[in-house]
């Protein structure tokens, strides 16, 4: 199915947490400094519901995305005041794939864990959680997992400062 | 006395679990990565795997270098099959860009991919057989390795991280006489790729120690996003290449020039450590026939789009995804219209394809853990990226 | 040697023995299986029938450390591996060498403006004896590390007192 299709699928099951799509155009003449968007298209979902969200996905049999492929975060820019959150699904049985994206506030990163849903997404939200410091409540094991333990600062955040010095060995 | 006649003995012995660490540095671990295994005697009653050590911040210098400075650090990451992460990177910032790659450069990507593929297989098939002790299948590996790489060596002028395959195309023409020494090459390795089967997958102590070790069922291959051998292994007929087909391999899969080996549990269980070996083994196969198919239908042409030298991506993003020889390596890139990448997140086969052995290896002996570690083929690079 | 490392003058006969130590030492360095990244491929390779190492005596990779004379890191060290490669290198027993093979054992490598994590060059946790560049090297430049690693053990002084200068 083609992401028209899918979204309106999603559309019609009220799959939870919806918000809407964003699909790729050209830049539009009207509106001044407008890039337009070229690439893929994707759902917006509200991060509260994702967990629920996933898991109607899988169940939902026209749609049928039984796997998760890639779960992690961006983030825009300094002058941005929120986190992407992105989720790639895909469906074996039918052959497609979905970008999911979530809005988190840079203020306040938390968001419920979809780890209980999909076992892979332990280990991608643990990346996140280090990576940007947003917090998934539930986590069954919210370790450091590519830093080490006691690493300062969550280096893929835009406004990260390089350190000077770990345990002794210069950083410059 | 009991009733049968045996005698009992009462001991009060309190045995405990003793942790040992398999790694950073350990001959069997593929790479500096860490598995913390709680043991009971030789059984194995807990895994987990640490990673980090080869942690190489590859995602936050795709934020800080321009997109076509990137390429190098994509050689890097799964440095054992080199072309196919630059085809990677490339296709998805193609992608956001919408351009048109030409048919002999693509051509020269799929030839170069899929040797790519083989030259990984060997090493996998290679060092499985050094972990579980036998030397000789090493040694044969590498023989064909080094004439996999000389060949690379003749088109791009580097043995192991390439950066060949570029942003719209290739960039270097395959020099006079390369295209048919890869036929030599094809032919010489179908002969050879026998004395594999019969040297290693066939040979009864190999069976003994990998059949009904490291059982991963379906379920839980898909549950945890298990892509690649791994998933075939367990039987699961999903293939990138075949499935969601990119570059030419839409039409190398209409003209049936290759089939997608699954696993069938011959020697022991559906999805066991034999099952994911023998899909490597025979995927190596498989790709012979597809640069035969390249061969067979390569024409003179341009090699690569007209790229400005200092590319500026149009705003948006892609995520795309490609058959690695370990699994689904997806490139997310993000641009807004400038020099340098927004996000450049890579999704490492490896990385996901770890997670399950803190479930697999429960409950197995020692020796057992070595073969499973084997048979997931990670590349550390791919892990820690 | 104990105590009889450094105690003799320079003459023709401990001359001799200590070349016959230093041959000795030299024909059999004993590397630790210590690949990190890219470049442990290219080690295997030198490994392997092509390139041959073992025709340097140095084709025996020992897994321990505790058994081996050389450390190749191999690839990039990183600020969590640094501690267990300090940790590796004190439980390898005198005399030891270590080989910084490639860019980013060298200086950091690629890595070196924007890796958070990477320490730049491994002579700043390890005292580093041959450094090879290349990213990777080829196998035969790390021959030839091996072989310069070589010609400084040969012209190490065991037995005898380094010459004074003042």
């Amino acid at each position: 199915m083609d992401f028209k299709g899918i979204h309106d699928r999603l559309r019609a099951i009220q799959a939870p947490g919806l918000l809407g799509a964003d699909e790729p155009r050209e830049a539009d003449p009207e509106v001044e400094g407008d890039k337009g968007r070229a690439g893929d298209p994707f759902v917006l979902v509200d991060p509260q519901a994702m967990p629920s969200f996933l898991e109607c996905c899988r169940a939902d049999s026209v749609l049928s995305f039984e796997m998760v492929i890639d779960q992690t975060a961006t983030d825009p820019g300094t002058d941005e005041d929120h986190f992407w959150v992105n989720i790639q699904l895909l469906s074996l049985a039918h052959k497609h794939r979905l970008a999911v994206k979530a809005i988190l506030p840079k203020s306040d990163p938390v968001m419920p864990t979809s780890a209980l849903v999909h076992k892979t997404c332990r280990w991608h939200e643990r990346e996140c959680a280090e990576m940007f410091g947003i917090t998934f409540e539930g986590h069954p094991d919210p370790r450091n997992i590519l830093l080490p333990d006691d690493w300062d600062g969550n280096p893929l955040r835009k406004d990260y400062e390089y350190p000077e010095e770990y345990h002794g060995i210069s950083c410059k | 006395m009991s009733a049968s006649g045996e005698r009992e003995v009462m001991l009060d012995v309190r045995t405990q679990d003793m942790e040992l660490n398999m790694g950073p540095q350990h001959p069997a671990t593929h790479g500096v990565m860490r598995i913390l295994c709680r043991v009971d005697g030789e059984l194995v009653t807990g895994a987990q795997p640490h990673l980090g050590y080869l942690h190489r911040c590859a995602e936050k210098i795709g934020e800080n270098v321009e997109w076509l400075q990137y390429l190098p650090y994509t050689d890097r990451y799964d440095y054992l099959a080199a072309m196919n992460n630059n085809l990677g990177y490339s296709m998805a910032v193609e992608s956001v860009m919408g351009i048109e790659i030409p048919r002999r450069a693509q051509m020269l990507r799929t030839i170069c991919a899929e040797l790519n593929r083989i030259g990984s297989h060997l090493i996998a098939f290679g060092t499985y057989g050094l972990d579980l002790g036998a030397i000789t299948p090493f040694l044969y590996a590498f023989r064909e390795r080094e004439w996999m790489m000389a060949l690379f060596e003749k088109i791009c002028g580097a043995r192991l991280t390439y950066s060949y395959i570029r942003i719209g195309g290739v960039f270097n023409d395959a020099p006079p006489g390369w295209l048919s020494e890869v036929e030599r090459f094809c032919d010489v390795f179908d002969e050879k790729w026998k004395e594999y089967v019969d040297l290693l997958m066939l040979n009864q102590i190999f069976i003994k120690r990998t059949a009904n070790v490291g059982v991963i069922p379906a379920k839980m291959a898909i549950d945890y996003g298990l892509t690649g051998p791994l998933l075939r292994g367990s039987g699961v007929n999903w293939d990138l290449r075949q499935d969601i087909p990119y570059e030419l391999y839409a039409e190398i899969v209409k003209d049936g020039a290759f089939s997608i080996p699954l696993g069938s549990g011959e020697h022991g269980t559906l999805g066991d450590c034999w099952d994911r070996f023998y899909v490597r083994v025979m995927e190596m196969r498989e790709s012979v026939k597809i640069v035969r198919w390249c061969l067979d239908n390569i024409k003179p042409g341009p090699i690569i789009a007209e790229i400005p030298k200092v590319l500026r991506v149009p705003a948006g993003e892609a995520y795309v995804g490609i058959e690695n020889p370990r699994g689904e390596l997806g490139h997310y890139v993000v641009s807004d219209g400038g020099k340098v990448a927004i996000r450049c997140r890579v999704r490492g086969p490896s990385f996901v394809n770890l997670a399950v052995l803190e479930e697999v290896m429960v409950g197995v002996l020692l020796g057992d853990a070595v073969a499973i570690i084997g048979s997931t083929d990670i590349v550390v690079g791919e892990t820690d990226r | 040697m104990g105590i009889l490392e450094k105690q003799f003058d320079e003459n023709l006969l401990t001359t001799k023995v200590d070349w016959l130590l230093n041959w000795c030492r030299l024909s059999s360095i004993w590397p630790m299986t210590f690949g990190l990244a890219c470049c442990a491929i290219e080690m295997m390779a030198v490994g392997c029938a092509h390139h041959d190492i073992d025709r340097f005596g140095a084709g025996a990779f020992r897994a321990s450390p505790r058994q081996a004379d050389l450390m190749i890191v191999a690839g990039t060290v990183n600020f969590k591996m640094a501690e267990r490669i300090k940790r590796l290198y004190d439980q390898m027993p005198s005399p030891k060498y270590v080989i910084a093979m490639g860019a980013c054992a060298t200086g950091g490598g690629p890595y070196y403006k924007f890796g958070y994590t990477v320490v730049k060059g491994v002579d700043r946790v390890v005292p580093v004896d041959v450094y090879i560049a290349g990213c990777p090297p080829r196998p035969e430049a790390l021959l030839e590390g091996l072989m310069k690693l070589q010609a400084k053990i040969q012209a190490s002084s065991v037995i005898r007192r380094p010459a004074r200068t003042a």
